[in-house]
């Protein structure tokens, strides 16, 4: 039993790893603001999400009203970071829009 | 003049850092502050004050004065902001919009006087349509944040936390709320006669408190004293009284982080603003 919660601890844990270092890479090399944007909102919000799993599904090893407390507190950080983080991307984008920056195109890149 | 400033900043930096090579090192068992006081505070605090936060209870019960004073600082604070940005002059330039028609209107003449109500309603003058996915996330999150700012005043004492740290999650949720819809919305609901009598009666709570002590026969901000007020729990009043003046930091707290935020964003005239 512990060795299969371990398993999927560690699987979650991964993931998550996994979508983090995909958000950190892609706010590093994608073109432009928006596009950057793009990874930092949505890669970090399931990496959230991946790495809070793990650690409820770690939390199984003592079952207890307590530990089944402190999951249900984990998961509530990140249904509120799912509503947050997707919302603070959105309204950078759309000040990003309103100041009148132009998204990036391939066409752009050639003129400059 | 830049090439003084250097020689300047380096040598009060070179000073401070030649300072500190009298100070104990970190961690040093044998430095004034752990030999005397720390093991006083840790062997006592449970026994004393039967709150299990030392932090809370140093800073709250042992160094009362201190937090007081901080507070009233804070105050303070929000008083020079009101005193310095706070722009009662009318304005020059004024927007309004007649309802029935969409018209608007740009009115220059300070003595025109037009009542906002049914026909007419204020724009700004960088107004932008509010968008709908903040408005609505953030009319879903603020009731949340403000819970748990609440927790965070009430459990001072049990975990970390308390009324500085709450006040500062409550008042930013106000101030999320003026973001997300705009100033107006934010002042109609707390007004500023809401946050100035808010914003001195945390001081009031922490200082009467103390006062309280005093008549109950001790010294200012002796809790123990407040006993006979609590029959029922007069084991805890300790607790109890660090509760009061955390409550007491939470609302000063509160009240004077909205007041700096919407005189510096307004400029003073608590209209509009980002």
């Amino acid at each position: 039993m512990h060795i299969i919660i371990n398993i999927f601890a560690g699987a979650f844990l991964l993931m998550g790893l996994v979508f983090f270092l995909g958000g950190a890479v892609g706010i590093m090399r994608m073109p432009d603001f928006y596009s950057r944007l793009h990874p930092a909102g949505k890669l970090d919000t399931l990496g959230i999400f991946a790495m809070v799993a793990g650690l409820v599904i770690y939390n199984f090893h003592h079952l207890s009203v307590a530990m089944v407390l402190l999951s249900i507190k984990m998961f509530l950080i990140v249904f509120f970071v799912f509503l947050a983080s997707p919302t603070a991307t959105h309204s950078i984008v759309d000040a990003g829009m309103r100041a009148g920056l132009r998204p990036w195109t391939r066409k752009k890149e050639k003129e400059s | 003049m830049k090439f003084l400033g250097f020689v300047i900043v380096c040598l009060t930096g070179g000073l401070l850092l030649y300072g500190t090579m009298d100070l104990p090192d970190w961690g040093d068992p044998a430095s004034p502050a752990s030999t005397h006081l720390s093991d006083y505070y840790i062997e006592h605090i449970l026994e004393e004050t039967r709150v299990p936060n030392l932090v809370t209870a140093v800073l709250a019960d042992y160094r009362g004065y201190d937090t007081m004073f901080e507070t009233a600082v804070v105050f303070c604070a929000g008083l020079a902001c009101f005193l310095l940005l706070r722009d009662f002059r009318p304005k020059k330039d004024r927007y309004f919009r007649h309802i029935p028609t969409g018209v608007m209107l740009h009115v220059k003449n300070p003595e025109i006087r037009i009542i906002p109500g049914n026909e007419f309603e204020h724009m700004d003058r960088e107004w932008v349509p509010s968008d709908r996915i903040i408005k609505t996330v953030c009319r879903i999150l603020i009731p949340f944040i403000q819970i748990y700012a609440l927790y965070v005043v009430a459990h001072g004492d049990f975990s970390p936390g308390g009324g500085f740290q709450g006040g500062v999650i409550f008042g930013s949720s106000l101030i999320l709320m003026a973001i997300s819809y705009n100033l107006k919305t934010l002042m109609k609901r707390v007004t500023e006669k809401f946050l100035s009598i808010f914003a001195a009666t945390g001081v009031l709570i922490y200082v009467g408190l103390g006062v309280l002590a005093m008549i109950m026969g001790g010294r200012f901000l002796d809790y123990g004293m407040l006993a006979p007020l609590v029959p029922w729990d007069p084991g805890h009043i300790r607790a109890l009284g660090m509760l009061g003046v955390e409550i007491g930091v939470g609302i000063a707290v509160m009240a004077v982080m909205v007041i700096i935020y919407v005189n510096i964003v307004s400029e003073g005239r608590h209209d509009e603003g980002l």
